[in-house]
C-alpha cells in the first residue's frame, strides 16, 4: 500500500505545484534606476513595490491574485529606460512603477500608452502630462506646482522687491527657473536678473558678482544640491545679504555639508522629508520598511512612488476589474484617497492634484525648521 | 568700480591655482617635451589623499598644525606617486616615438581617474571647513581668509621655485636638461635625477593646488581633475610652454580673464572665449606670452 501513496503524494503535489505557478497573477513592473548615480533613490522604489506587493499577497493578493513584481534596471538613462519599457510590455504587465527621473519616464511613455500599461512616476517635469497618454499617472507634483508655490512664497509671504532667478543648463532646472520667473511675474513681482550657470562649475564667484552690483534681497536657484551648496557659500563669502531659497533638488544632507557655516538660514522648498509625514498610512509604511530592509527609505520619492501603485490597486478593486482603461476613468473621478504623502487624486491629464510644499530653515546644526507651509 | 576689484580678486585667486597646476605641466613639458596629461587628476588625487590624511591620520582635528601636516603629507604622497608615474609610465617609453609617451599618459589618466573613483567612490565628498570663515570688507570689496592664503602661499611657492631654478646648482642641471638632455648628459648631469627632481616639484606643487581647491570649493569629485588639468594645459600654453614664469604668467591671466569675461560678459560663454583667446594667443605668437623659440632637436 505504501508503495502506491507516496508516488501519488508526489504526482499530486506536482500536480499543486504546477496550478499554483499557472494561476492568473497580478504582474508589476518597476522601471528604476537600480543601479547608477541615482541607485539609492531606484532601489528605494524597488524595494517599496516589493514590500507593498508582500503586503498585499499576505493579505490574499487583489481580487485573488497574487501580485508578481518585475523590475528592471533603466540606470537612469533614456537608452535603457526605452529597453525596459519593451521588456516589461513583452512580460505582460498591466501596471510599472516609476521611473526616478523624467527623463527616463519620458523615454518609456510612448511604449507604454501604446500597450495600455499603466504607468506612474515622480518626474516632476511638466512635459511628461502634455502628450495626452492616458496611460500616465504622475504620482509627484509638477514643477509648474512648485513655481507656483515659490512664487506665492517669495511675493506673498516674504515680499521681496529685487528677485534673481539661478538655474543650470538641464531641463528640470531650466523648467523650473523658467515656471518661477512667470509665475513670480504673474504675482507681480519683481525678476532682476534670471542667470544660468554651468552645473559643477565649482567657481560662482565672478556671477555672484554680477548679482551682488544689482543688490537682489532674494535668490532663488532652481538646479541641484552641488551646485546649490557652493552657491550659498560663496554668496555668503562676498557678503551678498539676500535670502537664499533653493529648489527641491537641494533638499539633500551634502547641500548643508558644502556650503559649510553658511548653510544657516539658507531657505529650501520641497514637500515634506518622509520622517515628517503626519499621516498613520505613511507611519505604518516606514515602520514596515524599516523593519524589511533595516533603513529608512531614501527620499520621498519612494513614497510617491508607492502611493501611485496603491492608488493604482485601489481603482482595480473597486472597479473589481483588471481593466487598465477603467482604473484611470475610476481615478480621474475619485476622492480623494488617503496616502502615504497626503490625500491622492487625480486630474484628467494625469497630474496628481494638490501640492504639500513647505519651506525649510536650516538650522545652525544643519537640521531643518519648517519656516512656512502651504 | 567695486564690482572691478571684486572680479579681480576673485580672478587672482582662481588664477593662482591655475598657475600651480600649470606649473607641473610646463616643468614636465621643459625637460621631456612630454604632455603629462595624468597631472590634473594627480591635482585631484591629491585633494582626496588629502581629505584621508585630515580623517584618518590628523583624527580630524581643524587646527593649524593639522591643515600644515595635511599640505606637508599630501605633497610628499603625490611626490612618490609622480616619481612612481614616470618610472611605470614614462620612463620606458622615453627614446619611442612622442605619440606612445602621449598615449601612455592618457592611459595614466585614466588609471588614476578610475583609482580615485574605486578608492573613495563616484559621489562627491566634501572637504571640512579647515580655514574659519573669515571675511574682510575694504570699500564694498570682499576678501576671505583663505584667498589671502591661497594668493599668498602661491606666490611664495612661485617665488622659491623661480630662485630653485635660476640661482641653484640642480636648478642649472634642469635648465641644462631642458636645453639638451645629450648635452647634459656629457657634462656630468644625471638626467634620471633631473628627470625625478621634475616630476617630485611638478606633483607637490599640483598637490598644493588640488588641497586649495578641496579647501576653497569643498566639494570634490574623482572627475574634477579633467577640468582644471585642461585650463591649467592652457594656461601653461598661454604663457609659453616649458617656461615657468610663463607658467605662473599664463595662469593668472587664465583666471583674470575668466572672471572677468564671466563678469562682465556672460558665465556660459566664459569657456569659449577662453578658447578664442588661446585660439588668438597661437595665431599672434605661436610660442606663448612669454615662449622662446623652442630648436626642434634634429
Amino acid at each position: 500500500m505504501k508503495k502506491v501513496i507516496l508516488p501519488l503524494l508526489v504526482a499530486l503535489a506536482t500536480c499543486a505545484l504546477s496550478t499554483q505557478s499557472f494561476a492568473e497573477t497580478l504582474k508589476i513592473g518597476v522601471q528604476a534606476p537600480i543601479t547608477g548615480s541615482y541607485a539609492n533613490e531606484g532601489q528605494g522604489i524597488d524595494n517599496s513595490v516589493k514590500l507593498l506587493a508582500e503586503q498585499i499577497n499576505a493579505k490574499g493578493g487583489v481580487m485573488g491574485r497574487q501580485i508578481e513584481v518585475f523590475s528592471c534596471d533603466d540606470e537612469g538613462t533614456a537608452m535603457k529606460a526605452a529597453i525596459c519599457a519593451k521588456d516589461l510590455v513583452n512580460k505582460g504587465v498591466s501596471m510599472v512603477i516609476g521611473s526616478y527621473t523624467s527623463t527616463c519616464a519620458e523615454a518609456a511613455q510612448k511604449t507604454y500608452f501604446k500597450a495600455g500599461v499603466l504607468q506612474t512616476s515622480d518626474g516632476t517635469a511638466d512635459s511628461l502630462t502634455e502628450k495626452g497618454y492616458w496611460t500616465f499617472l504622475r504620482n509627484s507634483f509638477p514643477n509648474s506646482a512648485e513655481a507656483d508655490y515659490v512664487a506665492d512664497y517669495m511675493i506673498g509671504t516674504k515680499k521681496y522687491q529685487r528677485i534673481v532667478v539661478i538655474s543650470d543648463f538641464s531641463s528640470y532646472a531650466t523648467g523650473l527657473a523658467e515656471a518661477t520667473v512667470s509665475a513670480i511675474k504673474k504675482a507681480g513681482g519683481n525678476v532682476i536678473a534670471y542667470e544660468k550657470v554651468k552645473a559643477d562649475s565649482q567657481n560662482f564667484t565672478p556671477i555672484l558678482t554680477q548679482i551682488k552690483s544689482k543688490k537682489p534681497d532674494a535668490i532663488f536657484f532652481a538646479g541641484y544640491y552641488t551646485d546649490g551648496g557652493q552657491l550659498r557659500a560663496q554668496q555668503v563669502a562676498l557678503g551678498i545679504k539676500a535670502d537664499f531659497i533653493a529648489g527641491d533638488a537641494n533638499d539633500n544632507p551634502d547641500f548643508a555639508k558644502l556650503a559649510g557655516s553658511a548653510a544657516q538660514g539658507a531657505y529650501i522648498v520641497n514637500v515634506p522629508t518622509p520622517g515628517m509625514l503626519p499621516y498613520d498610512v505613511a507611519k505604518d509604511f516606514l515602520k514596515s520598511y524599516e523593519t524589511k530592509f533595516g533603513m529608512l527609505p531614501p527620499s520621498i520619492w519612494t513614497l510617491m512612488n508607492a502611493d501611485g501603485m496603491r492608488a493604482i490597486i485601489h481603482a482595480m478593486e473597486q472597479n473589481k476589474s483588471f481593466d487598465t482603461k477603467k482604473a484611470v476613468e475610476y481615478l480621474q473621478a475619485m476622492e480623494p484617497m488617503p496616502g502615504i504623502t497626503g490625500p491622492i487624486a487625480f486630474a484628467k491629464d494625469g497630474n496628481r492634484i494638490g501640492s504639500s510644499y513647505m519651506t525649510f530653515e536650516i538650522q545652525a546644526d544643519d537640521s531643518y525648521r519648517v519656516a512656512h507651509k502651504q | 568700480m567695486d564690482t572691478f576689484f571684486q572680479q579681480l580678486i576673485n580672478g587672482l585667486t582662481i588664477g593662482s591655482i591655475y598657475a600651480l597646476v600649470a606649473l607641473g605641466y610646463t616643468m614636465v613639458y621643459g625637460v621631456m617635451r612630454l604632455i603629462n596629461f595624468a597631472h590634473g587628476d594627480m591635482v585631484a588625487a591629491s585633494a582626496f589623499v588629502g581629505l584621508t590624511i585630515y580623517t584618518q591620520v590628523m583624527g580630524q582635528s581643524a587646527t593649524l598644525f593639522s591643515v600644515i601636516m595635511i599640505f606637508l603629507l599630501a605633497a610628499v604622497s603625490m611626490a612618490c606617486v609622480g616619481v612612481i608615474l614616470e618610472r611605470v609610465a614614462y620612463r620606458p617609453l622615453r627614446e619611442a616615438p612622442r605619440l606612445s609617451a602621449v598615449v601612455s599618459a592618457l592611459g595614466a589618466s585614466l588609471v588614476i581617474q578610475n583609482g580615485i573613483m574605486l578608492l573613495w567612490g563616484p559621489q562627491m565628498r566634501i572637504f571640512p571647513e579647515l580655514v574659519p570663515q573669515v571675511y574682510w570688507e575694504i570699500g564694498g570689496v570682499v576678501v576671505s581668509l583663505i584667498q589671502v592664503i591661497i594668493l599668498i602661499l602661491s606666490l611664495v611657492l612661485m617665488v622659491a621655485l623661480y630662485f630653485f631654478v635660476e640661482k641653484t646648482r640642480m636648478g642649472a642641471a634642469i635648465r641644462a636638461s631642458s636645453i639638451d638632455q645629450d648635452a647634459a648628459r656629457l657634462m656630468g648631469i644625471n638626467v634620471n635625477t633631473i628627470i625625478a627632481t621634475i616630476f617630485i616639484i611638478g606633483s607637490s606643487l599640483g598637490a598644493i593646488g588640488g588641497l586649495f581647491i578641496g579647501l576653497y570649493y569643498r566639494g570634490i569629485t574623482f572627475n574634477m581633475g579633467w577640468q582644471y588639468g585642461l585650463f591649467a594645459f592652457v594656461a601653461a600654453i598661454l604663457g609659453g610652454i616649458g617656461n615657468i614664469p610663463g607658467a605662473m604668467l599664463g595662469g593668472m591671466l587664465l583666471g583674470l580673464f575668466n572672471a572677468f569675461i564671466a563678469g562682465y560678459v556672460s558665465s556660459t560663454w566664459s569657456d569659449a572665449f577662453t578658447f578664442i583667446l588661446l585660439i588668438i594667443i597661437l595665431i599672434v605668437r605661436p610660442t606663448g606670452i612669454l615662449g622662446e623659440r623652442v630648436a626642434e632637436k634634429v
